[in-house]
């Protein structure tokens, strides 16, 4: 039972989340139902304002739920501070954005090394664990290049490789093939997916994009704040 | 994290210099405007710096400045000599009195007439002759800018420059023969005129008639007399007025600030100079903080707290400010240093550079504020916003 336990890397059980604005209170998450163990790769499916993105703030402690329950690796972030939870995201979270955000002034090798500086690891251990990294994910000649020398599916290898160089146990993708063609979409996911998943680590990827759903473990899909299946998907 | 910060702010190369330009401004200006103000506070009160022997000035209850001549009785030179506390005691006369040029044109003057005997109160530096010269018939010593400019002969030759005063030279003062005997530097005066130093007996001569003529006292303490009791003697012995140099100087001083529009002018630039170098670098720093807005977001979502975006965002603010300041405050110095020869009044000094300085913090404190609590109140959650 506690070896099953140990692999639940989310657990969240009735959550709820609402926006105000002004008058107008909007429900994004109505109780939501998701369990997501280590070393798996879960999809997050459904229509826009759904509820997706809203659910993976919570889950990487990025937004406090209202309601229900919901723990990452045992523990609730939502009664966290907001420095403490800050750096509980510098240590176990890791993010994949749809725009990369990649710093724009930082080249490829900086901008990987930027979680461990936030983790006050020194400059230059920090740059050559960056640069092992960038070397896995096919980098090993655009060390130097800035952000927008690179080419949509170089940068969001690069921004893989910054959302693992600091080990982290969750990464939380948004739609990071959107902004990509079909065939660089398949090479950053088999990255993400060779590099990113492993038996201690949870992926959890929000998307539109049905051309990866076949990298997934599992997809969960979403309507109206809720998830109203959770289909398993063929060993790959 | 540190050097992330500003890499950030000088990738941006177009906002990171009109950051650096607001501020440069801002610096400069507040700077040069103040030190021209200093310089010209300085002018007012330039003779009493240059007669630095007495230690306490007497003059009428009613002086409000040291041009503001309200002459005594020469009796009063003897009842001040008698005040108990006094080594010596000498006459000063200063006045201001049209001197004829050779073309046949006049020129106000700014004339002290010294003690006859001691010639206490004369020039700090004598360029060409000295100062006993003053003991010669009809002798006056001229200082060197009035020599070159105001009281300079006319050319011989048409369109060369005017012949600067020489020894030997003869002007006309009131009407009275004066022969230029040595050529002397003082500090410039308030109103740029030329210094004529003579000897008490003269001036008084060159000067119009009047009942009194004497128009300061200057005093020398004994050694060890505490000055403010004997400024407070002469003043309860005689009632008169007498101040220390440095009283003096306040007087002058505050008569020019109460009195005189020069405060608020050169307030106004310097406000201006504020006001506008905070709008630009504020209005730059505060787009350049918007334009990385997302990047913040990135970097709170990966886990830097508000107290590391808070010292970045500082050190950024601080970088463009030490440079705007240094390229302000270096240009100010320029400019000062390459008129320094001329009439403008320019003194920079380490109190200025630290008023400066200050206005400087002020305004990228100011311009830091606001982008500051922009990035304090950054929801991470703008991270997931396409």
């Amino acid at each position: 039972m506690d070896a099953i336990e140990d692999q639940i890397a989310v657990f969240c059980k009735s959550v709820t989340k609402s926006y105000v604005t002004g008058p107008t209170k909007v429900m994004a998450l109505r109780g939501v139902d998701l369990e997501v163990r280590t070393g798996e790769l879960i999809m997050l499916v459904g229509p826009s304002g759904c509820g997706k993105t809203t659910l993976i703030s919570v889950v990487a402690g990025i937004l406090d739920h209202d309601d229900g329950e919901c723990l990452v690796f045992k523990q609730d972030l939502r009664g966290m501070g907001q420095t403490k939870k800050t750096r509980y995201r510098g240590q176990n979270v890791g993010f994949v954005f749809q725009a990369y955000n990649l710093l724009p002034t930082l080249t490829a090798l900086e901008n990987v090394s930027v979680p461990l500086l936030i983790l006050k690891v020194p400059r230059s251990e920090a740059q050559s664990r960056a640069r092992a990294l960038l070397v896995q994910v096919g980098l090993e000649d655009r060390l130097y290049a800035l952000p927008a020398q690179l080419s949509g599916g170089q940068q969001q290898r690069v921004a893989i490789a910054r959302a693992l160089i600091h080990g982290p146990k969750l990464i939380v993708c948004d739609e990071p093939t959107s902004a990509l063609d079909a065939e660089t979409g398949q090479r950053v996911m088999e990255v993400l997916r060779n590099a990113a998943l492993s038996s201690e680590r949870a992926l959890i990827i929000v998307t539109h994009d049905n051309r990866i759903f076949n990298f997934a473990d599992r997809i969960a899909r979403m309507e109206d704040g809720r998830i109203v299946s959770v289909e398993s998907q063929v060993a790959h | 994290m540190y050097s992330i910060a500003l890499k950030m702010l000088i990738g941006d190369r177009g906002k990171y210099l009109g950051i650096i330009m607001g501020l440069t401004f801002a610096s400069l200006l507040i700077t040069q405007q103040s030190s021209i103000f200093t310089g010209l506070m300085t002018r007012t009160y330039g003779a009493i710096t240059d007669l630095s022997q007495p230690d306490i000035w007497v003059m009428d209850p009613k002086v409000q400045f040291i041009d503001d001549i309200k002459p005594l009785q020469d009796t009063e030179l003897f009842r001040i000599r008698s005040v108990e506390g006094v080594e010596w005691a000498v006459p000063l006369y200063k006045g201001l009195l049209k001197a004829r040029l050779e073309d046949g044109n006049y020129q106000i003057c700014n004339v002290f007439g010294l003690d006859d005997a001691t010639l206490i109160g004369g020039p700090p530096y004598m360029i060409e002759g000295k100062l006993s010269d003053l003991r010669q018939q009809d002798a006056v010593i001229v200082n060197d800018v009035g020599a070159r400019t105001r009281l300079a002969k006319p050319p011989k030759v048409p369109g060369a420059k005017p012949e600067p005063l020489k020894i030997g030279d003869i002007l006309e003062i009131n009407d009275r023969r004066a022969v230029v005997v040595g050529i002397c530097r003082v500090s410039r005066t308030f109103q740029s005129q030329p210094v004529i130093f003579t000897t008490y007996s003269r001036a008084t001569t060159f000067a119009p008639k009047e009942r009194k003529l004497l128009s300061f006292v200057l005093v020398k303490a004994k050694q060890g007399e505490n000055l403010k009791d004997l400024s407070a003697r002469i003043r309860e012995r005689t009632d008169l007025a007498a101040y220390t140099a440095q009283e003096f100087k306040d007087l002058t001083y505050n008569y020019f600030m109460k009195n005189t529009g020069i405060p608020i002018n050169f307030g106004i630039a310097v406000g201006l100079g504020f006001f506008i170098g905070t709008a630009i670098a504020g209005q730059t720093f505060y787009n350049f903080t918007l334009e990385n807005i997302r990047y913040f977001g990135t970097l709170k979502a990966m886990g830097a707290t508000n107290g590391v975006l808070l010292r970045m965002i500082l050190l950024q603010a601080l970088v463009v400010g030490a440079l705007g300041y240094g390229l302000g405050v270096g240009g100010a110095s320029l400019f000062g240093y390459l008129l320094g020869g001329t009439e403008l009044a320019f003194r920079l000094t380490k109190d200025l550079l630290m008023f400066s300085g200050a206005a400087i913090c002020l305004i990228i404190v100011l311009s830091a504020l606001i982008s500051i609590r922009k990035v304090m109140k950054l929801e991470p959650a703008i991270v997931f916003k396409a």
